[in-house]
């Protein structure tokens, strides 16, 4: 309406009128795009470079996170690289990952055996996917029950075979494979269900020309099956590490204290204990700040290596 | 057109949502204009904490018409939960506060000088135990001191005691212990040993002198033979003295020595307790919050002063829990008064007692229950006595955080397993633990000069 009016006050051309409309058009499309643009790079800015920055500013400071901060510069991470505390958790942090590769293999055996036509596998399919819909917190309660030095069902189980099974979670020696064990039952269903779906996705082609050329089924689980859902794997062995540098809730609840002599503490629960516990919240910043590049650094190289790896078929 | 307007419309006001999401957190007490007051009350615990609080809470509404919004959590949230309530500015009007963390939530000026209000309350001080009221004490130096300033009221004082299983010490024709004099400890190990034996012939023990917990019960042998912790202004760590290591020794011993408790591992865990409560021990520690499970057992159960190592007299721990108000709070006058209400109230005091939780607050109230005829344990005054006279603040109770403390226990267990001397340990462990409480004392100072 407003343009007809400019039109014959102004005595513009066509073309220039077509050019005036088509900007004024472009500006409210701008304003609406700038509109919709904001929503999340506000959200970015408020949910994730805010903290992140106030995270890096506290990981410089003393702070009991009730008080005021006291800068210290560095301060905080030249304490880190010498806490044996950091080091002993980060190293149990990682010596819980080796869970990762047993856990993988066990779940797509499991996808195997439920890919094919045997009874019941639907109930099956679903048993094993009970354990990751459960709370972990209740998992974790059960599981410290089983694992029991003198009631504990899994010690009872063993007794039948004249094995004296050991204080699970009170032993140094097998407090760490105790939770791996737990981690791998607890995982191992949302590992299968993505494996069967990709195994269920391999073209059924490809297996009857590999027959027809007399592969046998190992050959062409090696060479078929295994490049076909490798995608998957690397998308669980990513997840899965950064998962499982964050291990937390069924070392807090199975070991309270970080396990005997420290054995079972992850870093993530001496962060909780630092900031929470001892109310050292500057300086449990800086640790995760340190974790948080850590598992960067590791993705960045897994994809790394997975573009080198990868190839595709058409 | 239209359209477009519409999903603008909605995205912008999602945005705005976010925006102001993050500006509603301040506020204690949300929403109370309609004239009528309300205060929050966060704390901790079981159903017989929640009933009792209840019924004082109802009271209290009743006195002074304002409402009071109770927050129950898990024991093990509770920390993160009120630290969280305090980094959004939204800290409950009156809230649980544990010693150890006292002194930072009063620099950070998180916590209510209650001092005044208290004393203008009408709450007679003196009929609280002292140890309960001074360790909400704060000078700004030194916690604990009669002095300080008020911070808090105690939800509850809890005296550590020592007790035997009574029907297995007269099966087994052994005097009982005198429960005014305290056993040395050459004959508590004599009667461990005698009490150590193997009742269904398999050939290995099955019932046990004692069976304790190195991180709650060392304090007992260390004190009693005189050494500590630290020395008294809590500066300098003194485990490494030769009275502590052989109160630790004498610890470890009882197992590998004296052979009078269940083999090592178990001592670490839940599994002696679950052994007295079977019958299976014959001396082992007693709380106030054990007795409404124990007097269920089979057995019949009593209080005696804890076995002396040295000649530093009798000694056991004396816990407790406060009850603090909010710097921040709107109504501070009324959340005083609730606070005395939930630490000195007759009524809710019953409540906690007959649920055989804790022992009164209240000492007339105290001694007219460890009076009770057919009381049980029989010893009831053992428990009061210890509040009254001989027990002690946990180490690490009163100074600014406990890190310096948790460090002993996190490698001592090859001390407990006989793998490593005792003396070898602490010298090992001294210096961490200096370095911990040097380190806690500086953040205590920039607490206190930072506020």
């Amino acid at each position: 309406m407003t343009a007809t009016v400019e039109s014959t006050t102004t005595g513009l051309t066509s073309e220039q009128r077509a050019k005036h409309a088509n900007r004024r058009l472009h500006r409210t499309e701008h304003r609406w795009a700038l509109a919709f643009v904001a929503a999340p790079i506000i959200g970015f800015l408020l949910f994730t470079l805010y903290p992140i920055g106030f995270a890096v500013y506290a990981s410089l400071t003393s702070w009991n996170g009730l008080g005021p901060m006291t800068f210290v510069g560095l301060d905080n991470y030249v304490t880190l690289f010498g806490d044996e505390y950091f080091r002993i958790s980060l190293y149990n942090t990682f010596f819980y990952m080796i869970g990762i590769p047993i856990g993988l293999a066990l779940s797509l055996l499991l996808a195997l055996a439920l890919n094919r036509k045997i009874p019941g596998r639907t109930a099956f399919r679903t048993i094993y996917y009970v354990p990751v819909i459960s709370s972990l917190a209740a998992i974790a309660i059960v599981w410290q029950f089983a694992y029991n030095g003198d009631f504990g069902l899994i010690n009872q189980v063993l007794a039948w075979f004249g094995i004296e099974g050991p204080d699970w979670l009170q032993d140094t020696a097998t407090v760490k494979p105790a939770i791996i064990i737990m981690a791998i039952w607890k995982g191992l269903g949302y590992s299968m269900l993505l494996y069967l779906a990709a195994i269920q996705g391999v073209p059924a082609s490809l297996h009857e020309a590999a027959a027809l050329d007399g592969a046998n089924a190992f050959q062409r689980l090696r060479n078929i099956t295994l490049p076909m859902v490798r995608p998957v794997t690397f998308f669980l062995v990513v997840t899965n590490i950064i998962a499982g540098s964050q291990i937390f809730t069924e070392i807090n609840i199975m070991t309270p204290a970080g396990g005997p002599e420290f054995s079972s503490a992850s870093i993530v629960w001496y962060i909780v204990r630092k900031a929470f516990k001892y109310q050292q919240m500057g300086y449990a910043t800086a640790m995760s700040i340190v974790l948080g590049i850590l598992v960067f650094v590791i993705t960045f190289i897994q994809f790394r290596l997975n573009r080198r790896n990868s190839f595709s078929i058409d | 057109m239209k359209r477009n307007r519409l999903i603008a419309g909605a995205v912008c006001a999602a945005v705005a949502g976010a925006l102001t999401l993050t500006a509603c957190s301040d506020g204690g007490d949300g929403g109370s204009d309609s004239g009528e007051k309300e205060i929050t009350f966060m704390f901790r615990g079981g159903p017989d904490e929640k009933a009792a609080y209840e019924a004082a809470i109802k009271k209290y509404t009743e006195d002074t018409g304002v409402k009071v919004k109770v927050i129950v959590t898990d024991a093990d949230q509770y920390a993160t939960k009120l630290q969280a309530a305090v980094a959004g500015n939204n800290v409950p009007d009156v809230f649980y506060i544990e010693q150890a963390t006292l002194q930072s939530y009063v620099s950070s000026g998180v916590l209510l000088d209650i001092t005044e209000q208290v004393d203008a309350s009408g709450i007679d001080l003196d009929n609280i135990w002292q140890y309960g009221v001074d360790s909400y004490r704060f000078d700004g130096e030194l916690q604990g001191t009669p002095d300080g300033k008020l911070y808090g009221l105690p939800k509850d004082v809890g005296p550590f005691s020592f007790g035997y299983n009574k029907t297995m010490l007269e099966a087994a024709g052994i005097p009982l212990p005198d429960k005014d004099t305290p056993l040395t400890w050459d004959e508590f190990v004599d009667i461990s040993k005698q009490l150590t034996v193997d009742n269904n012939g398999d050939g290995a023990a099955d019932q046990w002198g004692t069976g304790l917990n190195v991180q709650w019960n060392l304090q007992s042998l260390v004190w009693s033979n005189g050494g500590d912790w630290t020395n008294e202004d809590r500066t300098e760590v003194t485990v490494d003295t030769p009275e502590f290591a052989d109160a630790l020794q004498k610890f470890a011993d009882l197992t590998n020595v004296d052979k009078v408790t269940p083999s090592a591992s178990d001592a670490a865990t839940l599994d002696t307790y679950q052994r007295w409560m079977a019958g299976e021990i014959g001396f082992f520690p007693v709380g106030p919050w054990d007795v409404s499970v124990y007097n269920e057992l089979d057995f019949e159960y009593d209080l005696i002063p804890w076995p002396t190592v040295g000649d530093g007299g009798t000694a056991t721990w004396l816990g407790s829990l406060g009850i603090g108000v909010s710097a921040t709070s709107k109504h501070p006058d009324d959340a005083v008064k609730l606070v005395t209400y939930l630490s000195g109230d007759a009524d809710a005091q019953q409540t906690l007692v007959d649920a055989n939780i804790q022992i009164p607050n209240l000492i007339d109230m105290a001694e007219a229950w460890a009076a009770e005829e057919g009381a049980e344990p029989a010893n009831r005054q053992e428990f009061l006595d210890i509040a009254q006279d001989y027990g002690r603040a946990m180490p690490a109770a009163f100074t600014y955080g406990a890190e310096w403390y948790d460090e002993l226990w996190t490698n001592i267990q090859p001390v407990i397993d006989g793998e490593q001397t005792a003396a070898d340990y602490l010298a090992e462990v001294q210096p961490k633990m200096q370095n911990l409480l040097d380190e806690s004392n500086a953040n205590a100072e920039q607490a206190a000069a930072g506020n």
